[in-house]
């Protein structure tokens, strides 16, 4: 039960936009978005009494998202495959609802960013049943941001599928695993990264390969067998032992082209046969821990900015590991 | 032979005389096809040469008027085209066997250029004797117009098509018309100019070679037919060296990479219509100036003396121009070409040190973009990794911030800018043209009387067969002529081959572009997003968007690239895009402002559709809207009316004050709703 004496009841106003967000009213949703998104310190106060409303409203909030993550090299054309992935999800099964979070990144000179993953997300009309939400990386590493995390525990209550797409920067997108129940690494037909990403982390994570922009079907068959030896010789997934190309969802590896929707069906099935897996716990873990890290690293960088300024004056006075005791010695000092 | 003179012109039988003046064109079209079909003959009797034909953005991006998407478009930017119906009335009493006639079609450019050869057939006409072009040059307006409709590959072979048909049938057409035009309105440096138009040149050559439809002689003749469309900005001395450069870059190319031997097949052919983008707000009325100086860039070297010629309006960064305005940019053309002495002489600059340097360095530089990126695969590779847009882009910005410190004088906005209020504007119109709302209707019932007259099965016979055609990767000129006889729609036509081949989004020029500006009003606007982040724990949101059909993109990724640089997080939606759209991502995004840009003169309607959807979501007080773009200042108020929050027209370039402007209105609306 432990902080339940603290927690303030929940305001009206946000019981009724819970309410309204259940039949997945738009603004509201947002709206709470929003406030799992904040950083001010009031809106935790509220987080943590939407926390407790929807835990002691069971029967109201009994869905559980199945959360699957896409990652991979920029290019790639996850927008656009997510894009027509969504399209065929909603028209296979007419009750499916879907949030999407796409991450973009931020810029380091100013801390704003363009976020453009929408470009490829317009239908036209409105779709009742799917909410598209752009986030920034705020400069955070790892292709997904504390915002990611926040917002996927109000809306995993309300939605059957949340679909991340990192920012697709490289080789260090790895926390999304923490948090999804799926993940999937999309990459360029035959573009030799597959080999390249032996090498590193990322290739360790993937639940599912997808080569997309296989519009020629010699394109497809090709990159599969590229994969697959890739991935043999890596011995990094159990291989379905025929390698005949059409059944290559079984080794799941998905051989896509967004532009012409081929092998989108695949892909669907695939996620609708998906179910929650991942404890919710191991996300919450994961993230308090980069977050007391972050905060704390943040903490020690500026109490040593003064002592940078004053040995920047004597410099080659100090050696570094001198500098280093300095630092750690006034840290030490604050943390009493 | 000895007593030839330098300075005069002689014919091939030795026999003196002076040059034949270019061909004089209006870039016209408008409302509907009865009063365009008034307005060509009209201009044709004020003795205009040339037909240049604007079609509205419906019928560009292929869509019939009678669909939501069309309507706010219906007349504006040009003509609406629906079925042959309509062309038989726009080319009512013109005999099309005499006229040279130039679409600006993309996009659709075969289905025009069917309807063009159906209506021909029709009144029995021989094929052969069709004199013209499409526009057709697809690259560019991926790069910078937008009314392309499929995806690059698919839109290349459409071109080819295009090519094997007309080298056969009509062999005077042009198929396609490379252009600069729109790149240098992009924002292209000469050599950017010179660079991408040539590759897009190469592009849609390297594609018929592949396809091995021509015998050699063929080939070369098909080379003949690939002509240019260029721009000419303030720079005159340069921008008639780059058209040099062109000229002997183009003959090379034709040599080296095509072994063209014949002369003739080699000769850079070229139209222009000088820049707009250097046009200002600010004192119209010194455009007229402009207007001559760049048209003097383009005629003053004989020996790269543009062959069509067609100027913009003084006041075309006001509004669209009206009949009075483009007849007195005739005028200037006639008066050039008849009452100065320039059509005497040979080429005054053969010989000149400075010109032969200057061209040769720019011939250089734009030599080494080429190899650049042929070298990574090619033009249509470089549309997909958006490499193209993103020069593009910064040579954009580069402008801009020039413009911003002063560092490039433009006469009456960045310096001498106080003036006697212009008289020109004073006229009850205002000085600006508008399309009759009511127009529209004539071109709907029209296309419902077609659609009810028509023979449906033969429709839907010709469509399946069109459909059969685009699947087995034939030539679809044959099924498309088929179409136009049958009373098929543009919006059908362009919905069926859709389906085969799917639409596409190029890259947007936002992609990894940064500004490089660093002054008191970013420091300003920065301490306000700063402030509004320790009141509401968030970044500044705003999503910056197109609604409509218009695609020119550049205003709203300017603006996204500055608004990022202030410190917003920027949800960049692109164009093509609903009321609808606009709306449920403002909502879904939580966002505290809506910015978005129109210059197709659809504003009132589409700004009344977006204000109704933003009102029926509950949310026109939360969420304030900013439009930006070419609106006559006699519409805004209403627009006020409306509920648009501010208005930004060409006159307000400094992205920074814009960027404070924005800010103070979020700042003071979310404060207001608090």
């Amino acid at each position: 039960m432990g902080d339940q004496a603290q927690t303030k009841p929940l305001e009206q106003a946000w019981v009724e936009k819970l309410t309204q967000a259940r039949s997945l009213k738009k603004w509201p949703l947002a709206k709470l978005i929003s406030l799992f998104e904040s950083k001010l310190p009031e809106s935790a106060t509220t987080r943590q009494a939407i926390h407790h409303h929807i835990r002691n409203n069971p029967d109201q909030f009994s869905r559980q998202a199945t959360i699957l993550g896409f990652t991979g090299t920029p290019g790639a054309g996850k927008s656009s495959l997510i894009a027509e992935l969504c399209r065929r999800l909603l028209a296979m099964d007419t009750h499916i609802t879907i949030a999407v979070l796409a991450i973009d990144p931020s810029s380091q000179v100013s801390g704003g960013s363009i976020l453009g993953d929408r470009t490829r997300m317009h239908y036209g009309k409105k779709e009742e049943r799917l909410f598209f939400r752009s986030q920034a990386s705020n400069l955070e590493l790892g292709g997904v941001t504390e915002a990611t995390f926040q917002a996927c525990r109000v809306l995993r209550h309300l939605f059957d599928f949340i679909i991340i797409e990192t920012v697709g920067i490289g080789q260090n997108e790895i926390d999304i695993q923490y948090m999804t129940d799926h993940t999937f690494l999309v990459m360029q037909p035959l573009a030799g990264d597959q080999i390249q990403f032996m090498k590193c982390g990322i290739m360790e994570i993937p639940d599912s390969f997808i080569v997309n922009k296989c519009d020629e079907e010699k394109l497809a068959r090709s990159s599969y067998h590229m994969l697959r030896s890739s991935l043999k010789q890596a011995k990094l997934v159990d291989l379905h032992a025929d390698d005949d190309y059409k059944q290559s969802a079984k080794d799941h590896i998905f051989l896509t082209s967004a532009l012409k929707g081929k092998g989108i069906d695949e892909l669907a099935n695939h996620v609708l046969a998906t179910n929650p897996i991942r404890p919710w716990q191991q996300a919450e873990t994961f993230y308090l821990k980069k977050s007391i890290q972050r905060r704390y690293g943040e903490f020690g960088l500026a109490l040593i900015t003064n002592l940078e300024n004053t040995q920047h004056e004597q410099d080659g006075v100090y050696s570094y590991e001198e500098q280093e005791r300095l630092a750690l010695e006034l840290i030490q000092s604050h943390l009493k | 032979m000895s007593d030839k003179k330098e300075h005069i012109i002689y014919d091939q039988d030795g026999k003196p005389g002076n040059d034949r003046p270019w061909i004089f064109r209006t870039y016209a079209g408008h409302t509907n096809v009865r009063a365009s079909n008034e307005l060509y003959r009209s201009n044709l009797a004020k003795g205009q040469t040339g037909l240049s034909i604007a079609f509205d953005l419906a019928t560009q991006c292929g869509y019939s008027s009678d669909e939501d998407i069309a309507r706010p478009e219906i007349g504006k930017v040009g003509v609406p085209i629906n079925t042959l119906d309509d062309f038989a009335i726009l080319f009512d009493q013109m005999a099309m066997d005499e006229i040279n006639t130039s679409m600006t079609i993309n996009g659709t450019s075969m289905w025009l250029l069917s309807l063009y050869i159906a209506l021909a057939e029709e009144r029995g006409i021989d094929l052969a004797k069709l004199q013209g072009t499409t526009q057709n040059d697809l690259i560019k307006e991926f790069l910078a117009r937008g009314t392309y409709v499929f995806p690059p590959d698919q839109s290349i072979k459409l071109i080819v098509d295009m090519y094997e048909y007309c080298l056969n049938n009509i062999p005077k057409w042009n198929p396609s018309n490379v252009c600069s035009y729109h790149l240098q309105e992009a924002g292209a440096t000469p050599v950017q100019e010179l660079a991408y138009s040539l590759v897009t040149a190469i592009t849609v050559l390297d594609a018929i070679k592949e396809r091995n439809c021509f015998s050699e002689e063929d080939f070369e003749r098909c080379v003949g037919r690939v002509s240019f469309f260029v721009n000419a900005g303030m720079r005159f001395v340069e921008e008639m060296c780059k058209m040099r450069a062109f000229t002997e870059l183009w003959d090379e190319i034709c040599q080296q990479r095509y072994g063209v031997k014949n002369a003739k097949y080699r000769r850079f052919r070229y139209g222009v219509q000088v820049n707009s983008l250097g046009l200002t707000e600010e004192q119209p009325e010194n455009n007229a100036w402009r207007i001559l100086i760049e048209a003097l860039g383009v005629t003053l070297s004989r020996n790269a003396r543009c062959r069509a010629l067609q100027l913009p309006a003084w006041n075309e960064a006001l509004s669209l121009p009206r009949p009075w305005d483009q007849q007195w940019s005739l005028r200037l053309q006639q008066i050039l070409a008849y009452e100065t002495d320039l059509l005497e002489y040979p080429d005054l600059f053969d010989g000149s040190l400075v010109v032969e340097s200057k061209v040769n360095d720019l011939k250089t530089k734009a030599k080494a973009e080429i190899q650049k990126i042929l070298d990574a695969g090619g033009g249509v590779e470089a549309i997909k990794t958006g490499y193209m847009k993103s020069q593009l882009v910064i040579s954009q910005s580069e402008r801009m911030a020039k413009i911003n410190t002063g560092e490039q004088i433009v006469v009456g906005k960045n310096r001498w800018a106080d003036g006697i209020a212009s008289p020109l504007l004073d006229a009850a119109d205002g000085g600006v043209f508008k399309v009759d709302p009511d127009s529209a209707a004539e071109t709907i019932n029209a296309l419902l009387e077609t659609k009810a007259k028509r023979d449906n099965s033969k429709v839907e016979a010709c469509l399946k067969q069109l459909m059969d055609d685009a699947k087995a990767g034939k030539n679809l000129m044959a099924a498309s002529i088929a179409c136009a006889h049958a009373r098929v729609s543009t919006g059908e036509w362009s919905a069926t081959l859709r389906e085969v081949y799917g639409e596409y989004r190029p890259p947007t020029g936002v992609e990894g572009q940064t500004l490089s500006l660093e002054n008191d009003k970013l420091q300003t606007v920065r301490e306000k997003v700063a402030k509004f982040m320790d009141q509401f724990g968030h970044r500044p949101r705003i999503v910056v968007g197109k609604p409509g059909l218009d695609g020119h993109s550049n205003g709203a990724e300017m603006i996204s690239v500055a608004a990022r640089h202030a410190g917003f997080d920027v949800i960049y939606f692109g164009i093509r895009l609903s009321a609808v759209d606009i709306v449920q991502s403002a909502i879904e995004e939580d966002v505290d402002v809506i910015g978005i840009s129109l210059l197709s003169g659809s504003h009132n309607e589409i700004i009344e559709q977006l204000m109704q959807e933003l009102d029926k979501e509950g949310a026109k007080e939360a969420i304030p809207v900013m439009l930006g773009g070419i609106i006559p200042q006699a519409d805004i108020p209403e627009l006020h009316q409306k509920g648009i929050r501010q208005v930004f027209t060409p006159k307000d370039y400094d992205l920074m004050d814009i960027m404070n402007t924005i800010m103070d209105i979020v700042m003071e609306n979310k404060q207001r709703n608090a």
